[in-house]
């Protein structure tokens, strides 16, 4: 009996079919773009990365409440009635300065053990640190996209960049940085030249590892012979693939730059003491750490500085998933 | 494969000697009150200028590098000239390597097994619960400062669990924290490395042959794609190991660990060149070691691997 | 119904019978119908070959006969006898077990990647030895020498000791094919064997196969979109579109009396079939978006001469011949004549020719 089933099944159907409106058993009008247009519905790369970003829901959140923090910590200067993050306030009952006065009415989040007001170090230090680690970003992103589509692209030079890769990847990151901190003398403009000296060296291997295997790829032999430019092959197969992976790096080297910063601040190695930033503020917040009652000068730094670096280290993982073009549908 | 290992010395001893050429010519632009301690302000002028002259440091820069190299090849490290004025700097350095060792060991061990556990973990409950937490842990040891996080670590963890906080070598109750400290890291880079190879092999054609042999789902695991991802682990694991070592610099001068990495802390702050100079030597050429062995080591289990590999980027 | 209509060679020996599958995926939160109702008979002993452009479901299709659909992929309805067992009605892990690699194993496409770069050759193929027959590895390990050997490897003592890079292409697939047969199946599945290899490799490989069939006796699938392998394997041929089959029958039924409008499409657009001085044959359009429920036939939006019923009604298998059947409402008496396109009538009288 089962064996029987496509017989079965022809017979059965064409019975059910007897029962059929005869006058559709004429030509149909033939569409050709109807053939196409069953197809695969009209993909853009930017709406479908958007779309997958935008579905998670931890995504979302994170983004509006990191930009909201952003917008506070440039807005924070101009509300009226803030305190200067340098100035050291004195009581003027006694004369003295207010020092390690504890979080209340008069200063949000306290003072430190001068008598500075926290709450506006801590905005005034996140947006060194924010310029910096922005700056960082940014050098570090241009200087790996050179240097990687150089080093995949033009052959000739594989070599020489090779080899510079190799001398830079096989010193320690640390060592580097403390070195080059070292020689150049702390300040704003050699901390971000120093912490550039090797971040780029991740993306450019990248890219360059790429440009080589899409360079090779099948595809994009097939684009050459059908006479798409270069241009748009860089456009439409290579960018997109790459896009991911820069954005990744530029949302990384930020929470990056923020943890060398307290790394060198803490070896003395960072930002004049007259300069707040988050490095410093962590700095100046250990040093008390050992009495409970001030530990709140520690605290405070580091939930900003937390919630920063782990809101663009999601928010740029997130976002390389949803630029590959392989989670796409 | 000999052929392939007497590649990679030579092309590492080439590599070591380019950086140690590269680091010693960025130490030629260090400031030069690092040679003088604190004698730099009662000296004039020329007496500075006969010292630097006796140390050679205002000879052409080939002069001074050759006369590095002659006294490197007979051991000679220099003195230290702040830090522990005129002793050699490896009488120095010497009795601190125990300690940097031991610890990277220790710590090396520890992320090791817990490291591996983890990512073989999230890999099998890949996209569930249990990847979710470990991705979290991962996440929040990648992002959070390192430097910000020990420092916590080291707060609470003597506070609530009683434990030391600082080093002493004389109550081994005391190792804990840094120990631990060192890990976490290690544990955190680990995991996240072996998920991902994990998940790389198990979209790999060879595992559909072999479920498709009838292979039950844990043999494929633990037969084909655990076996396969510890390779390109093997890669990563001596520099990691040597990585631990370098890399606890901020543990072991937060715990004041007489090791080399709270040593190299303490000289660039006393500004102390040769001392300086002698360890990020010191340090690179381990990164280079880690970098050459993790090659070897791959080379050993990988039948693929024989001679070549692709040039430079890795 | 009983038995008995059914054609002999079918209804004796049928030894995999697939009714009504219906496989789906679930694809970021939307599902997918990749086997929409797919209904296929396999004879014990036959070489059977599954034909149809890419994406039509030819892969899922067969992997669903090992429990292999992807994570993301289950047998939504349907069912598949094999000895008395409904494989489609199984859930655990062990049931597969008992199936897979022992009575239906399955040679993928692309032999590069197919084996563990990281073990011998040998080592992976006593595996399934051990495995299946409970061998101890050293008589596992004679065994797997043997089956080199058999699968035309020379030398196999010393090579079983090597790891797949040391071996070619063709080579490597004869090392799955060994894989494959170590533990005598019953059926055996091969999805695309040749595509990645070169043409006289190629023919070594079926030549291979074919010997083995012999030897062994197994039933063989072949899933290929080459219709010249289709020509020199195959006893009957299957046609899929959009995840069913639309026509199937003996090769000779499919290749010289096609009923299908996309059989008719896909053969035309063979190169040997092309008439001198015209433009080879193309079909134009794309297979339908398997997200979106199928309305009629799914072939209707690319068929230049399709009817309207076919844009309402799904068509049902017509029987052509007792070995022969097309799901097309061309083959009801109510429609209107359509002739087939030149290339398959002049292949047509070609064969007639022969035959007189
Ligand atoms: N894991 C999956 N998730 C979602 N869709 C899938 C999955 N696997 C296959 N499909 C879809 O099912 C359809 C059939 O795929 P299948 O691989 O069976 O095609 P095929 O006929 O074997 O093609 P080819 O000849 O190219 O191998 C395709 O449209 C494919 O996109
Ligand atoms: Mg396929």
């Amino acid at each position: 009996m089962d064996e029987a089933s496509v017989i079965v099944k022809a017979e059965a159907a064409a019975a059910a079919s007897r029962g059929i409106d005869p006058s559709l058993f004429a030509f149909a009008d033939f569409d050709r773009e109807a053939g196409e247009r069953i197809g695969y519905s009209n993909y853009s790369y930017w709406r479908s990365t958007l779309r997958v970003f935008f579905r998670s829901r931890l995504s979302v959140l994170l983004l509006v409440s990191l930009g909201l923090l952003l917008l506070f910590t440039f807005v924070q200067p101009l509300i009226p009635g803030q305190k200067s993050p340098t100035v050291i306030y004195n009581d003027p009952a006694t004369g003295t300065q207010y020092r390690n006065v504890a979080p209340g009415a008069q200063f949000w989040f306290g003072t430190n053990s001068i008598g500075q007001d926290l709450w506006s170090r801590i905005w005034s230090g996140t947006r060194t640190s924010l310029l910096i680690g922005f700056l960082v970003g940014i050098v570090e992103m241009l200087v790996g996209i050179l240097y990687g589509a150089l080093w995949g692209y033009v052959r000739r030079l594989d070599r020489p960049l090779t080899e510079v890769y190799n001398v830079l990847n096989n010193i320690p990151t640390t060592i580097i940085l403390m070195l080059l901190a070292y020689i150049l003398k702390p300040s704003f403009r050699t901390m971000v030249i120093a912490m550039c000296a090797t971040g780029w060296i991740g993306l450019a291997r990248f890219i360059r590892n790429q440009i080589v295997i899409i360079r090779d790829r099948e595809y994009n032999l097939a684009s050459r012979c059908l006479g798409t430019s270069t241009g748009r092959i860089i456009g439409k197969n290579l960018l997109p693939y790459l896009v991911s992976v820069i954005m990744l790096q530029t949302a990384l080297s930020i929470p990056g730059t923020i943890g060398w910063e307290v790394f060198l601040t803490y070896i003395g190695l960072g930002l004049p003491v007259s300069i707040p930033s988050l490095g410093n503020l962590v700095n100046e917040g250990r040093r008390i750490m050992m009495s409970p009652e001030l530990r709140y000068q520690l605290i405070f730094p580091t939930l900003v500085l937390s919630f920063i670096t782990i809101s663009l280290y999601v928010l740029g993982n997130a976002f390389s998933d949803a630029s590959d073009p392989r989670n796409h549908v | 494969m000999l052929k392939y290992s007497f590649k990679r010395v030579a092309q590492s001893a080439v590599t070591l000697f380019i950086v140690v050429t590269f680091v010693f010519l960025l130490m030629r632009l260090l400031p030069v009150e690092g040679y003088f301690g604190d004698r730099y302000d009662k000296l004039t002028a020329s007496q500075r200028e006969a010292v630097l002259h006796k140390m050679g440091l205002l000879d052409p820069w080939y002069v001074q590098i050759g006369g590095f190299y002659e006294r490197l090849m007979r051991g000679d490290l220099g003195t230290s000239s702040i830090y522990r004025q005129d002793i050699p700097v490896a009488e120095v350095i010497a009795p601190r390597i125990p300690y940097s060792v031991y610890f990277g060991l220790v710590a090396t061990a520890i992320s090791l097994v817990a490291g591996l556990a983890m990512g073989v973990h999230m890999a099998r409950h890949k996209g569930r619960f249990w990847d979710r937490t470990w991705t979290a842990y991962v996440v929040f040891i990648n992002a959070v400062p390192l430097a910000v996080y020990l420092l916590f670590i080291q707060l609470y963890g003597s506070d609530l669990l009683a434990l030391p906080i600082l080093f002493d070598k004389h109550r081994p109750i005391s190792w804990i924290l840094p120990a631990l400290s060192m890990s976490l890291a290690g544990i955190a880079g680990y995991a996240m490395w072996m998920r991902r190879f994990m998940v790389d092999e198990l979209n790999r054609d060879y595992v559909k042959l072999a479920r498709a042999k009838g292979l039950s789902s844990s043999a494929v695991m633990v037969k084909h794609v655990m076996r396969n991802a510890y390779v390109p682990m093997a890669q990563y694991l001596p520099a990691a190991i040597l990585a631990t070592i370098s890399g606890s610099i901020y543990i072991e001068s937060l715990y004041s660990i007489p090791g080399m990495g709270g040593l190299l802390v303490d000289v660039i702050q006393r500004q102390d060149n040769p001392m300086v100079q002698a360890l990020v030597l010191i340090f690179s050429s381990i990164g280079i070691l880690g970098l050459f062995l993790g090659d070897i080591l791959m080379a050993l289990f990988d039948p693929r691997i024989k001679f070549v590999k692709s040039e430079g980027a890795r | 119904m009983s038995a008995g209509d059914c054609p002999a060679a079918l209804a004796s020996r049928a030894i995999l019978s697939v009714r009504d599958l219906v496989v789906k995926f679930n694809l970021r939160g939307r599902v997918l119908t990749a086997i929409r109702g797919a209904s296929l008979e396999l004879a014990e002993g036959e070489t059977l070959a599954i034909v149809g452009e890419s994406g039509s479901g030819k892969s899922v299709f067969t992997k669903s006969f090992i429990g292999m659909e992807d994570q993301n992929g289950w047998i939504d309805s349907g069912s598949i006898g094999f000895e008395g067992e409904d494989l489609a009605k199984f859930r655990r892990e062990e049931d597969w077990l008992r199936i897979r690699g022992r009575k239906i194993s399955m040679v993928f496409q692309d032999p590069m990647t197919a084996l563990n770069p990281l073990r011998s050759v040998g080592r992976q193929i006593a595996e399934v030895i051990e495995l299946h027959q409970g061998l101890p590895p050293g008589m596992a390990e004679r065994s797997a020498i043997e089956l080199l050997a058999r699968v035309g490897i020379p030398d196999p003592e010393t090579r079983h000791r090597q790891y797949p890079h040391e071996f070619s292409g063709g080579m490597r697939q004869r090392v799955v094919i060994a894989i494959a047969m170590a533990c005598k199946p019953r059926i055996l599945i091969c999805d695309e064997p040749t595509t990645a290899l070169d043409v006289t490799i190629q023919a070594q490989i079926l030549g291979l196969i074919k010997a083995l069939q012999k030897d062994f006796g197994f039933t063989t699938v072949y899933i290929t979109h080459d219709l010249g392998v289709v020509a020199n394997v195959a006893d009957r041929v299957a046609v899929m579109y959009a995840g069913k089959i639309v026509e199937c029958g003996t090769a000779e039924e499919v290749f010289y009396d096609p009923r299908h409008p996309y059989t008719w499409a896909l053969l035309s657009s063979l190169p040997q079939l092309g008439i001198k001085g015209r433009p080879l044959y193309s079909i134009s359009g794309t297979p339908p978006n398997l997200f979106n429920e199928v309305v009629g036939d799914a072939f209707a939006p690319r068929n230049p001469q399709a009817l309207k019923i076919d844009f309402v009604h799904e068509p049902p298998a017509f029987e052509v011949s007792p070995t022969h059947w097309a799901a097309t409402w061309l083959l009801d008496p109510r429609s209107p004549p359509v002739e087939p396109p030149a290339a398959i009538k002049a292949m047509r009288a070609k064969y007639e020719r022969s035959l007189s």
